[in-house]
């Protein structure tokens, strides 16, 4: 092992120096010029970006506890554009609200710690560098989800975060040690040679899967999603329905079809009923929503029943389909998370009524909001009818026409709540509508990107026949 | 006589643990976790983990315990009592927790372990070379993903400490 090798892991080391130069810039950029620190997050974070693009080769470090191949690489990336994107939307909250108060710095020190903790958990390749990615990727965000520190909502979705965080990776460190107790390895590719479906083991997987379900906020494990999305900063409820959410999919997919594949009859039936009540809850709550967050918030527990049809299938077109739908998924809900979040920042109103009549005062933004509600809905034109599409395909593969039939009922009901905020929009007439404004820069860049990325994702064909070719060979 | 020490070990642990939980005073269930925490270290020394059972001791037991009692004793009363749960609460949380702990038990005892005789102690010369090495088997790299694991959670907690005194700040530059 040489110093060539490290270079595997690109995106960790790229990402440690990224935060460590925000550290000493904290230190060394004098108090007046602290603003320019968005700017120089949003420029390293863009280079970093830039350089995950770059081809390199695939293997493991570290005896195996670390390994990265095309498909990681490609998520990585794909978590990069994400981020880089939410942070162009928050540029402003921060310069406006945050630098102000000295805080800034280290918004962007908990972000990419988070981040980091991601990239780890994907690329883990023992359980230990699985269990210590996810600890890294939840406990910064619980902080950031407290940033307002002056709104008592914000400090209470922090403290709600934090606990039921903390006991769903409790469970899950307990379903491990099990996993450990009945395999005598924590190795991945150790695991998978011995695994067996005894009483024991299938009880280790049913905790284990519990930490992850939490993260993705699966339907038992909901309760804290909207409570937690309604106080955060909007940046961060934003984060965490697109890029934990994403990240955590992604580590349940590859465990799912290469460790635990032994175990695919088991956690099919598990798959197939928390699909079916996560689908069900998540709209059924949707429709009751009055406030974006926590409407946002619903919707994207649905959502994440939706991936759970790709999941069910454990093979190549699954893994293909399921990255597709979150590449888009990634896009629609942070075009509508920026629109939110630029109608807060500039007037501070978040209720549904509110956006009555929108469209006649600020049509750009009405129309990326419906882009993205289209999207998230699956309207055929933009990329969201694809990326469902795909995934009911998958899921029809395999014979689930019930899952799928219950599936398109779903569409149908969460097609009724989208549209409520597309006729609030354009519809509706009201007397005091959101004057005119025009955001800044980074705002409009942010929205701009997910906007393209909505409409060409769904018609650029190559794309999903790129991420069929990666899913080839997942492990 | 192993049998006996694990037993009397194991019962100190579990009616410590029920006891740090159903205390109504912050400090008493500190105190009582600090038993659990130092009977978990004489667990580790009957299995010969020496090693082990003496960073059980220093750090969890010596310095974790520290830092909760600092924090119980900076943050809430001593005196006030925990509010109890509603008696139904009480009874459906407490079947929950029977029927979690049966399932667990029963599941666990009736897998057949295999046994695997081990008398080569672990030194702590082999702790210290496995947490430096790189190949299999070695942990240097969760050894370093901890310390940013640590980096972030001490800069999280200074943010959230230090909102108040911001503002206090800004109000003094109004006045």
């Amino acid at each position: 092992m040489d110093l060539s090798t490290f270079l595997l892991m690109r995106h960790e080391i790229v990402l440690l120096v990224v935060i460590l130069l925000l550290i000493i810039g904290e230190v060394f950029i004098a108090e007046s010029k602290k603003s320019s620190m968005v700017h120089l997050a949003v420029f390293l974070f863009g280079i970093h970006t830039l350089i995950g693009f770059l081809s390199i080769d695939y293997g493991s470090l570290f005896g195996g506890m670390f390994h990265t191949n095309a498909l990681i690489q490609f998520l990585k990336n794909v978590l990069n554009i994400g981020v880089l994107i939410l942070l162009l939307q928050s540029g402003d909250w921060l310069q406006e609200k945050i630098i102000r108060v000295n805080r800034g710095v280290e918004f962007f020190i908990l972000l990419f710690s988070s981040l980091l903790g991601m990239y780890f958990m994907i690329s883990a390749g023992d359980f230990l560098m699985f269990y210590l990615g996810l600890e890294l990727s939840t406990l910064p965000v619980a902080a950031l989800a407290a940033y307002d520190i002056t709104k008592r909502i914000s400090s209470e979705s922090g403290i709600k975060l934090i606990l039921s965080a903390a006991l769903a990776s409790g469970v899950s460190l307990f379903g491990i040690s099990m996993l450990y107790a009945t395999t005598g390895s924590i190795y991945f590719t150790e695991i998978s040679y011995v695994i067996t479906a005894d009483n024991l083991t299938v009880l280790a997987f049913i905790l284990f899967f519990t930490g992850l379900a939490f993260k993705i906020s699966l339907v038992p494990f909901h309760f804290w999603t909207a409570d937690v999305y309604e106080g955060a900063p909007i940046s961060i409820a934003s984060y965490l329905s697109v890029i934990s959410k994403g990240a955590a999919v992604f580590i349940l997919m590859i465990l799912l079809f290469t460790v635990l594949k032994p175990l695919m009859h088991i956690w099919e039936n598990m798959v197939y009923i928390i699909a079916i009540v996560t689908m069900f809850i998540g709209n059924l709550f949707a429709l009751r929503q009055q406030n974006m967050k926590r409407f946002l918030a619903f919707s994207s527990i649905a959502q994440a029943g939706f991936i759970l049809l790709g999941l069910i299938t454990g093979d190549q077109l699954g893994t293909a389909t399921v990255v597709y739908f979150l590449l888009i998924y990634i896009f629609s809900n942070l075009a509508a998370f920026g629109v939110v979040q630029a109608i807060s920042l500039e007037t501070g109103k978040e209720q549904m009524k509110d956006y009555e009549g929108l469209y006649r005062t600020n049509p750009n933004l009405s129309l990326i909001m419906m882009l993205a509600l289209f999207s998230l809905a699956g309207i055929p034109p933009v990329a969201g009818f694809f990326g469902k599409f795909f995934l009911f395909t998958a899921a029809a593969s395999k014979g689930y026409y019930l899952l799928v039939f219950l599936a398109v009922v779903n569409v149908t009901i969460s097609l009724y709540y989208y549209l409520l905020v597309v006729r609030a929009m354009f519809l509706r007439k009201s007397d005091n509508a959101i004057p005119y404004f025009k955001s800044k820069v980074y705002m409009r860049l942010g929205l701009l990107i997910t906007a393209i990325g909505i409409l060409v994702i769904g018609i650029y064909s190559p794309i999903y026949d790129y991420i069929y070719e990666l899913s080839r060979n997942l492990l | 006589m192993e049998r006996i020490l694990f037993y009397i070990l194991a019962l100190i642990i579990v009616i410590f643990a029920i006891a740090a939980v159903s205390s109504r005073k912050m400090l008493r269930s500190v105190i009582y976790l600090l038993f659990v925490l130092c009977s978990i270290a004489g667990l580790y020394f009957l299995i010969d983990y020496n090693f082990l059972a003496a960073i059980q001791l220093t750090v969890y037991a010596g310095g974790i315990i520290v830092l909760i009692i600092f924090s119980v004793l900076l943050v809430h009363h001593i005196e006030l009592e925990l509010e109890l749960a509603k008696p139904l609460k009480q009874i459906i949380t407490a079947l929950a927790c029977l029927v979690g702990i049966g399932v667990i038990l029963t599941t666990i005892y009736s897998y057949d372990f295999k046994v695997i005789e081990n008398d080569t102690a672990i030194t702590t010369a082999d702790v210290g070379s496995k947490l430096l090495s790189y190949d299999q088997g070695g942990f240097i790299l969760p050894f370093e993903v901890i310390s940013v694991v640590l980096l972030a959670a001490m800069i999280g907690a200074i943010i959230i400490a230090k909102g108040k005194q911001v503002e206090k700040h800004e109000n003094k530059r109004i006045e």
